[in-house]
């Protein structure tokens, strides 16, 4: 007793411990990672538990007795002596002290809870059955009653506060009898929380889709009408009064169709093909032309990215790169430039493991997909807190896919949307049973279940690499964590020693034990050292596969440490609610990338449409594309977003014909002018009476500047250079960090998931923690600096110049191919004589600072050069 | 005429003499009212990284002296984690400083000297007890994942003085645990982030001129502004391209001003030896102390100094041996002390803030023999100057600095009370992000009346 009392033990905790030990040690990394419960019970559950553990399967003769099982319930016909008990005990305790609030009486039904019938008390509320039959420990009230945790507590302080013990026990004696309850009568049902899910079906972003008529409308010319889009918006705008404006120019469209579809600046050859097509298709062509640019993908697949907050590294404390996070974002890329439909683009990343494949290649490209699940964040130095990686899906998906905020209901039921703890739950459940390939940390700093990209012998030959060396580590932290335990209960025996008092008899810790731990543990560091020689040379993906198939119980405010009812892995209540069968083996991804792209479900579709919208003009008809809730923005244009939608789902899921049917609009092609009549009465342009400009994004920033200099590297990009994986030993205190050089385009920095990429940071790049709808825009000096003063720049404008003068003999026609560059225009006579006689001006400043003769010309170009980078016209859009 | 616009000197300089933002109407730095009258105008925030021992520096527990060596008892508290160890005695004495007598170890002489003006709080508490939660819930409010730091929330909510200069200045030699995190302005505006300020050729990124000449950047900024003239002549008003050319005379006017901030040289040697700074060095926590003396003359809202970095031995992260407290401590009592001084000789500290604090305190037992393990459920911080009294110690720890007995200070109410002294509620500093109004304090946060002056 001693020991286990100085360790600070009770026999309670042993109940945390049902497993043998070699049932224990054989979990290496993988199972701990799938699952936090399993995980929290073995190791945070203060770590001492593991020394007394470790004290006895080392040979301390301490007995240890397990909890008795729980006698199962008696189901049978209640006596008169139940009976009795029910009406004297029970039912008085409950009239006077719960009713209050959990009965059909109650003014507002609080946790969805009915107590005052045997359905009631049977079903439970929010988190789960109140009373399971013989089962004190599913029984949540009897958990309540005895919590002193003032979230769980009940009756709360100011319905009188804790029971008293001698009503506790009648309490748990009646939960043991089998709960005999006489009172018949269903429960009236309540809407848990006060959520009306047929009343949330009323809500615009939960209607199904509809195809609306094209409204009538008076103004305008056909031509200018033509499309379905011109129709909704100039209806729009006739309500108010209102005109569009007119076309713009076609350097203008140009410069801004390119830089949507490619986050490039046009080139002069561009301009001048399109310039002199007299064709009416002319537009048409040159869309055409960028939606079948390599760059397209690049463009769109970066705003994607945003929204699935990819990161090459994994967000631990200490940050662990992930080398082979790149083949999703190249997947992403590549799907968007093969205008993969959009449904299927949301299954495979959902489930690509999963679903059938012609080819292997397709087969590898799906199980690369499922890379958007594996890039949840990731948590902690040693404990993983897997609960909150699927949070963070949960997340991802509710806000990516369907625009809505589902991990608001990890806690509470949504407070404004009708989405319930049953739903995030139903959810859970599907994530739970899914394994997810593990990045390393700073306790196992080595990767597990990632997934080859080949079959046969060397697909089991990475497997059985990965199992073995994350089983080290596993084994190698738990010889550590024994070796201080005994050098500490070696030490607690020393001090027992001199303190007779405390415990005297005590056996000392066993001689040698230590001795013993240390060889194993430098044998394990030994065979881990080994290895790291030799991985095996085969390709593999950040991915997730099936784990074992799991319902999860409903975690009680949100805390894993306080479970609540079981709930079956299913799909949101408000969009059908459907569920696994209870035999279902499978974790249930497969059949939730069914329900999330069900033609029949209203936001999928919808929520991408309007992505699409919000890229091309800057908003989208829903001005918050991640909250399609009721805290969201309305649409602006709810028939155009139907309109559209059912066109999007009618084309096969065509992101590119969208693109097309948006681009080919009249309402796209108008012109960025001030109309004072307008601005009164829509200040926000949310009518669309004229197009709105907009700043370039961070990397569209770089990639021009790139571009104009002619320094890009225009191939794809691979893997970034991290260094060898096998040396990967980062910790909190040292976290990987890194900035890798490029001259690759901006979508292929390496984008840690702790730290923003400085140019990234600096001009209001993604948020790599969460998903980004919409990038904040902002105006610092320090942006100011960075273009005035960072080396990038710098380099950037000297190649710029270059390219100028070896194209040209003349300043003139070098500052007009400057402008055609950089502005996509011709620069007028006076910016011409300006811009000459500034490079003069500049050219004698750099010689009075000692600039030798030669050189002076080439640094003067230079610097007009980052002029041009830095102003307005080059950072703006029309 | 192009060249040599003298187009943005008179204005900056003028600017900058008269202390106030020039055209910055337009502009979110610009100073802004308090939600109510308030007592401190800025903030120097003093953070010790590692977790500072509370019962070695200012919470003296004699009953860990008499118990030394004794084994913790293994129901203590209820926390099994307590056991199979022993108390462990603080290596230092205690004795009294100043008029109010408080009592702080020999640690921290210099700064026991200046108990008369400091509330000290020995009832501090923390919801982790890892560096990487406990800086970010320090630092942020949020104890999971990185969100707006208190220097960019104070940004945020009020503005600056000085517009050739940022709002929020991190002085760290080193990156802290989380590294930029601390000062991450996460989804408020970008303007907000704390901007890191090292000592060295370049305190921050980009300052120098890497033009070749000041004559050729003058004439970059000229012509850049006629350019963004033109193009905003031909274009429907957009405040972001006004934004932008005065974002440029701001960049102008930090790399004039910066340097002169960090140029210590017209200091006395009489507050030179205050600080205990030798002359030319930028080495310790005096030069950052000195430092930051002179930002907050200039107007920055809100000077965070960061003592040391996040590698393993060099931090305040003391499992194995408490001695290396006082290599730290003395690196920073004296500076710390010498800035109070001089703010108070200068009359700022009535309207400075000064915030010393840590991510969390530690074990009363030891974790090796002479060392103690990381511990959030106590530790101690303290405050000074503007809107404080002087000379109290508010709440206390139990017998064994175990556990806070009295009057508990979570990071809530500390953020939630330095927001007061500078007149913002820190319910109503809220900001939109991601379909929901967030604030420092999430969901909790009380102001601590009882130590306002």
């Amino acid at each position: 007793m001693t020991i286990c009392r100085l360790l600070g033990l009770n026999d309670r905790k042993f109940d945390l411990f049902p497993r043998s030990r070699d049932k224990q040690i054989s979990h290496t990394g993988g199972e701990v990672i799938k699952g936090s419960h399993r995980w929290r019970s073995e190791f945070t559950m203060k770590k001492l538990t593991l020394i007394v553990f470790l004290w006895l399967s080392l040979g301390a003769s301490l007995t240890v007795v397990s909890a008795a099982g729980q006698a199962p319930a008696a189901d049978r016909a209640l006596t008169a002596g139940q009976l009795d008990f029910f009406e004297k005990k029970i039912r008085p305790v409950l009239t006077e002290r719960c009713y209050k609030c959990h009965s059909a009486e109650a003014e507002k039904v609080k946790g969805g809870l009915l107590l005052d019938t045997r359905a009631g008390i049977r079903a439970g509320g929010d988190d789960g059955p109140a009373v399971v039959p013989g089962d004190l420990k599913a029984s949540l009230l009897i958990e309540a009653i005895h919590s002193q945790d003032k979230d769980l507590s009940m009756p709360p302080e100011k319905a009188g506060g804790k029971l008293p013990d001698k009503i506790i026990e009648d309490f748990e004696t009646w939960v043991k009898i089998g709960a005999p309850d006489p009172r018949d009568g269903s429960s009236k049902p309540v809407a848990r929380s006060g959520i009306d899910i047929e009343k949330g079906r009323q809500f615009w972003s939960f209607r199904p889709v509809t195809d609306p008529p094209l409204p009538e409308v008076k103004g305008q010319d056909e031509r200018w009408r033509a499309s379905p889009v011109d129709r909704f918006v100039l209806a729009k705008l006739e309500e108010k009064g209102l005109t569009p404006a007119p076309p713009a120019d076609r350097r203008t469209l140009l410069r801004r169709a390119t830089f949507d579809l490619t986050g490039l600046p046009p080139t002069p050859e561009d301009a001048e093909a399109f310039l002199e097509d007299q064709a009416p298709n002319a537009f048409e062509k040159v869309i055409d032309r960028l939606l079948a640019s390599p760059h397209y993908g690049e463009q769109w697949g970066r705003h994607w990215l945003d929204v699935v907050r990819y990161a090459d590294t994994s967000g631990c404390n200490s940050d662990y790169p992930i080398p082979d996070a790149y083949r999703y974002r190249n997947y992403v890329i590549r799907s968007f430039n093969e205008d993969k439909p959009y449904d299927q683009f949301v299954c495979e990343q959902i489930a690509g493991d999963l679903l059938p494949a012609r080819s292997d290649a397709e087969r590898i490209d799906r199980i690369i997909a499922t890379g958007y699940l594996a890039i949840s964040r990731r948590y902690g130095s040693s404990e993983p807190e897997f609960h909150l990686t699927i949070e963070d899906t949960i997340d991802n998906v509710g806000k990516a896919i369907l625009g809505l905020s589902v991990s608001c209901a990890r806690c509470h039921d949504h407070k404004f949307d009708p989405i319930l703890t049953r739903d995030y739950y139903a959810l859970y459940g599907i994530f739970a049973s899914t394994r997810y390939a593990f990045a390393g940390m700073e306790d196992f700093p080595h990767k597990k279940d990632f997934t080859a990209l080949t079959t046969g012998p060397e697909a089991e030959t990475l497997s059985a690499f990965q199992t073995e060396l994350s089983g080290l580590d596993f084994e190698k932290f738990r010889l550590k964590q024994e070796q201080k335990a005994l050098k500490r209960i070696a030490e607690a025996a020393a001090q027992i020693g001199q303190q007779a008092s405390a415990a005297a008899g005590e056996p000392p810790a066993p001689k040698g034990t230590l001795e013993q731990v240390q060889a194993a543990l430098k044998a394990v560091e030994e065979r881990i050292k080994a290895m790291e020689q030799k991985p095996p040379a085969v390709e593999k993906a950040y991915t997730v596969s099936e784990g074992k198939a799991v319902n999860a119980q409903i975690q009680i405010k949100g805390d894993p440490q306080k479970p609540g009812g079981e709930v079956p892995r299913g799909f949101l209540q408000i969009l059908g609610g459907q569920q696994l069968p209870p035999a279902a083996t499978g974790s249930g991804r497969y059949e939730l990338a069914q329900w999330l792209t069900d033609p029949s479900n209203p936001l999928t579709a919808r929520v991408m449409v309007n992505r699409i919208w919000q890229h091309h003009f800057g908003k989208g008809i829903v001005a918050s594309p991640n909250d399609f809730g009721a805290r969201g923005q309305p649409p602006t244009h709810a028939g155009l977003l139907d309109s559209l939608t059912i066109r999007f789902i009618a084309s096969g899921w065509s992101i590119k014909a969208l693109h097309k049917l948006i681009l080919l609009s009249s309402a796209y092609q108008m012109q960025n002018v001030a109309n004072g009549e307008a601005a009164r009465l829509d200040p926000n342009n949310e009518l669309l009476w004229r197009f709105d400009g907009r700043r370039l994004s961070a990397e569209e920033i770089r990639d021009a500047m790139l571009a104009t200099s002619d320094a890009m590297d225009r191939t794809m990009g691979g893997a970034h250079p991290f260094p060898p994986e096998m040396e990967f030993r980062y910790t909190q205190h040292k976290p990987f960090e890194a900035v890798y050089e490029t001259e690759r385009r901006s979508v292929y920095l390496m984008q840690q998931r702790r730290k923003k990429h400085p140019l990234l940071e600096v001009f209001d790049g993604a948020d790599p923690k969460a998903s980004t709808a919409a990038r904040p825009i902002s105006t610092t000096p320090i942006q100011a600096l960075f273009l005035m003063n960072d080396p990038f720049v710098h380099e950037q404008a000297r190649r710029f110049a270059g390219r100028l003068i070896a194209a040209h003999e003349q300043a003139g026609e070098r500052i007009q191919m400057a402008y055609q560059l950089a502005f996509c225009r011709l620069p007028t006579g006076e910016e011409v004589r300006r811009g000459n006689e500034y490079l003069q001006s500049c050219e004698v400043a750099l010689l009075q600072s000692g600039l030798p003769m030669d050189q002076a010309p080439p640094a003067a170009w230079a610097s007009y050069a980052r002029v041009l980078f830095s102003s307005n016209e080059f950072i703006f859009v029309d | 005429m192009v060249c040599g616009s003298p187009l943005l000197l008179p204005g900056i300089l003028t600017h900058w003499l008269a202390g106030e933002a020039r055209a910055g109407e337009d502009s979110s730095m610009s100073p802004k009212a308090p939600h109510f009258p308030a007592r401190a105008k800025r903030v120097i925030f003093l953070y010790m990284t590692g977790g500072v021992s509370h019962m070695d520096s200012f919470d003296p527990k004699p009953r860990l002296v008499a118990d030394h060596g004794k084994l913790v008892s293994a129901d203590f508290y209820g926390v099994k984690s307590a056991s199979a160890t022993s108390w462990l005695r603080p290596l230092w004495d205690f004795q009294r400083g100043g008029k109010c007598g408080t009592e702080v170890s020999d640690l921290f002489p210099h700064v026991r000297a200046c108990m008369d003006d400091i509330c000290l709080i020995r009832s501090m508490t923390t919801d982790h007890s890892d560096h990487t939660q406990a800086t970010l819930g320090l630092h942020t409010g949020s104890f999971s994942v990185a969100r707006p730091s208190l220097g960019s929330w104070l940004s945020y909510g009020l503005g600056t003085f000085n517009q050739n200069l940022p709002s929020f200045v991190v002085l760290a030699p080193e990156l802290p645990y989380t590294g930029n995190q601390v000062w991450s302005a996460d989804f408020l505006p970008g303007v907000h982030q704390g901007t890191r300020v090292i000592p060295g050729a370049e305190p921050i990124p980009n300052l120098n001129r890497r033009a070749l000449s000041a004559e050729v950047q003058e004439l970059e900024l000229g012509l850049l502004e006629r350019f963004n003239l033109k193009h905003q002549e031909d274009r429907p008003t957009n405040p972001a391209f006004a934004a932008r050319i005065k974002s440029f005379e701001t960049a102008f006017g930090m790399q004039r001003e910066m340097p002169d901030v960090l140029d210590l040289s017209k200091e006395t040697d009489a507050t030179l030896e205050l600080y205990g700074l030798e002359r030319g060095s930028t080495k310790g926590f005096a030069w950052q102390c000195l430092v930051a003396r002179r930002m907050a003359e200039r107007g920055v809202r809100f000077i965070e100094l960061i003592d040391v970095g996040s590698e393993v031995g060099s931090n305040w992260d003391a499992h194995s041996d408490m001695r290396s407290h006082e290599r730290l401590a003395r690196n920073v009592d004296q500076p710390i002390a010498g800035l109070l001084k001089d703010l108070k000789s200068r009359g700022m500290l009535d309207e400075t803030l000064v915030v010393w604090t840590t991510e969390f305190g530690r074990t009363p037992y030891a974790d090796a023999p002479t060392g103690r393990g990381h511990h959030g459920r106590a530790f101690s911080s303290w405050l000074a100057g503007g809107g404080i009294q002087g000379g109290i110690v508010h709440g206390k720890t139990d017998d064994y600095g175990f556990d806070v007995a009295e009057n508990k200070v979570h990071v809530h109410d500390f953020h939630a009370t330095i927001l007061h002294l500078l007149g913002l509620d820190h319910e109503k500093l809220t900001y939109r992000h991601a379909g929901r109004d967030f604030r420092l304090t999430d969901v909790s946060g009380n102001v601590i009346k009882d130590i306002l002056a």
